[in-house]
């Protein structure tokens, strides 16, 4: 039963500060998930809970207790890796024996020579083979006992790594992008699977990824990392329906909120040249700020000179069960992208499929409600907090 | 609309390739197998010479021409050409050098090349370039420090004493190829196994070793062919004929009038089948060592 404090937590390799300045408090049973780009500090600050990095400053406490100075193992966390990091000489049936096989080591079982035999000895005694049969037979490994870890494929290997960490019934689970090295459908496949695990063991999870699917479908609370610095710490559907930041806004959802330059003038926005209603809750100054707008809260039609903007149909992106389309604003409508989007597109999503082409001119009309607005120059979301929460559904 | 059962996946035929292996297909395998007879030929006739010249009668090895079949009716004759020397008494003394030198070099190099690969400290660069710059120096420039060193420490005339000479000559190398085995190792299962509750010395002797045992064969070998062929140092320390390793043994045979050329090679025959025994024993790890090095945790 643990519940995790991180104060003030920095790290520095050298000159480069990785971490800055970084707390947050995660109650028992939560579903932590840190989410960033590759270099955002989010591996060394698992790491930094786990006890195989020291922290340049900060605490970090289990309950109520530091545990700064404490071993991995002292601090009872279980660490799954992304590159599996199974014992390749031990069968699968030992691997997920190996952490209960050490508990009764006692001082003198880790003589070299006699810790192998220790190992051996505990690892076939009955209670423990009675545990690793019931875990393994949860996570469906029992035809595999025998093999050793290259003789599986890689959602076979993370399964049993899952199945050491869960032997021990360790305080804590700590995930180090487990599914990266998986192909899509496995992914799927283990993501039902951890949150199961999670569901019933009731355990603190804490989970690096840099996939936003399965942050907004695993977490219970995201902490957004970049460079060091949290970008936002809520909820999925807070994170969604609110990012705290154009940073946050553009890396969560695919594709991510548009994002404009918009004129404010007495109170109201504009799009181009169309303008929008006030937002409610929010009292926009004069000057300009940065308008957000999801892909679903946009819709296109293919009648010109309608109300909305003016646009031409650049890119269709046909999925399926919805369809995503790039248009290009008309450059008399005024428009102006976010100068940091990666193409001038406006994209839209729309259910169903579509009958409009590449090339077509067509009116785009926002879902004004439903905008963010951000600072133009700090990049901050302008409405507070709660505001956004009325959005959500439910 | 009726439902339609829905059509099976087609699966790819399994090819029917042969492995391309470089060169493979330049030679037949009748070609081959001359090629290897040719080579079992060019490497064991030595060994067989070595045998024909133990069987034969030193008359014929200086008068006649030396016949192409062994005598084998001299076989019962053989503890006679040898028997005039403690001949089991040097190879077990030799056993006991080569054993003893290869355990304690190998023991030095796992935590050393363990040290190197993992862990920094200040002069780790030092350490490792010294541990090279040994290699440097020839034996010989070292003997006589070392006697010198020895005799004050009363190491002289005793197989310890030439056990660790010897391991200070042979311990780098195992070190280097012990490191180089280390650093192919990813660094997650070391730390995994630190989570399950291992401390240093049992990561190291329940997940590393296992795992580096084709590096430590290999180093074995090396290791031990050294202390058994050990000659120079063996010479210079040990006086007491008692206590000669069969190298030494062996020269003794050559004499200032008259060398006995069939007790000769009979002595370097029993010399070299304790050698080959370990070799065979050590082979296949080695072997498997050279194809399964690229296990991924």
């Amino acid at each position: 039963m643990a519940k995790l404090s991180l104060r003030n937590i920095s790290k520095r390799f050298g000159d480069t500060q990785v971490i800055h300045d970084f707390s947050a408090e995660v109650d028992h049973g939560e579903f932590l998930v840190l989410l960033g780009a590759s270099g955002s500090g989010k591996s060394t600050l698992l790491r930094i809970i786990a006890g195989l990095t020291d922290p340049s400053a900060g605490d970090i406490i289990f309950d109520n207790l530091r545990v700064n100075r404490q071993s991995p193992r002292e601090r009872d966390i279980a660490f799954v890796f992304q590159s599996y990091a199974l014992y390749p000489h031990l069968t699968v049936r030992e691997n997920i024996a190996f952490p209960l096989a050490l508990d009764r080591f006692k001082g003198w079982h880790h003589i070299p020579g006699i810790s192998a035999v220790a190992r051996r000895v505990f690892g076939s005694s009955k209670e423990i083979a009675k545990q690793v049969a019931s875990v393994s037979s949860m996570l469906g490994l029992d035809e595999y006992a025998h093999r050793k870890p290259g003789g599986l494929s890689g959602g076979q290997r993370q399964r049993v790594a899952l199945a050491r960490a869960l032997i021990r019934d360790p305080s804590m689970f700590l995930l180090d992008e487990p599914l990266s090295n998986l192909d899509a459908k496995l992914r799927a496949e283990l993501r039902g699977e951890i949150v199961r695990l999670h569901r019933l063991t009731g355990k603190t999870f804490v989970y690096v990824t840099h996939d936003q699917v399965e942050a907004m479908t695993m977490a219970t609370q995201i902490v957004v990392l970049h460079n060091g610095v949290v970008q936002q710490h809520a909820t999925p559907q807070e994170i969604y329906a609110r990012p705290a930041n154009t940073y946050v806004a553009r890396f969560i959802g695919s594709p991510p909120m548009n994002l404009m330059t918009s004129a404010v003038d007495d109170g109201q926005p504009a799009l181009g040249g169309l303008r929008l209603p006030a937002p409610a809750g929010i009292r926009l100054r004069t000057g300009t700020v940065t308008l957000g707008l999801r892909p679903e809260h946009l819709t296109v039609s293919a009648d010109v000179g309608g109300p909305g903007l003016a646009g031409t149909v650049r890119r269709i992106e046909d999925l399926g069960a919805d369809t995503l389309i790039g248009v290009q604003p008309d450059p008399a409508s005024g428009l102006k992208m976010w100068e940091l989007n990666q193409d001038d597109l406006l994209w839209i999503r729309q259910t169903g499929q579509t009958r409009l082409m590449a090339g077509d001119p067509c009116t785009v009309t926002p879902e004004a409600r439903m905008a963010s607005y951000f600072d133009g120059d700090t990049g901050l979301n302008l409405a507070p907090a709660e505001t956004s929460a009325a959005l959500l559904p439910g | 609309m009726t439902t339609q059962e829905a059509p099976p996946i087609p699966r790819p035929a399994p090819h029917k390739l042969r492995l391309k292996v470089p060169g493979n297909r330049n030679f037949s395998k009748p070609a081959r197998y001359v090629m290897l007879a040719a080579l079992v030929l060019f490497s064991g006739f030595p060994l067989y010479w070595m045998l024909n010249t133990a069987l034969s009668q030193d008359s014929e090895l200086y008068g006649q021409a030396q016949g192409w079949w062994p005598h084998w009716e001299r076989l019962a004759d053989f503890g006679d050409l040898i028997g005039s020397v403690p001949i089991f008494k040097w190879l077990t003394n030799s056993v006991v050098i080569a054993g003893g030198t290869t355990l304690l070099s190998l023991v030095f190099a796992v935590l050393a090349g363990y040290a190197l690969s993992r862990f920094k400290f200040h002069g780790k660069g030092a350490a490792g370039f010294l541990l090279f710059a040994t290699q440097m120096l020839p034996e010989a420039l070292l003997v006589v420090p070392i006697y010198a060193l020895f005799a004050s420490l009363g190491l002289l005339n005793g197989m310890g004493g030439l056990i660790l000479a010897n391991v200070a000559f042979t311990m780098p190398v195992s070190v280097w190829i012990i490191k180089g085995a280390i650093d192919a190792i990813p660094y997650e299962i070391e730390e995994a196994a630190a989570v399950d509750g291992c401390p240093r010395v049992t990561i190291l002797s329940l997940v590393l070793t296992p795992l580096i045992l084709p590096s430590i064969a290999a180093a074995a070998v090396i290791n031990f062919f050294d202390g058994w062929n050990e000659f120079l140092l063996a010479k210079t320390f040990i006086a007491e004929r008692d206590l000669w390793p069969a190298s030494v043994g062996l020269a003794s045979f050559i004499g200032q009038y008259l060398t006995s050329l069939n007790s000769v090679m009979a002595a370097a025959l029993l010399f070299t089948l304790p050698a080959l025994i370990f070799f065979l024993l050590v082979q296949r790890r080695i072997v498997s060592g050279l194809t399964a090095g690229s296990v991924k945790g």
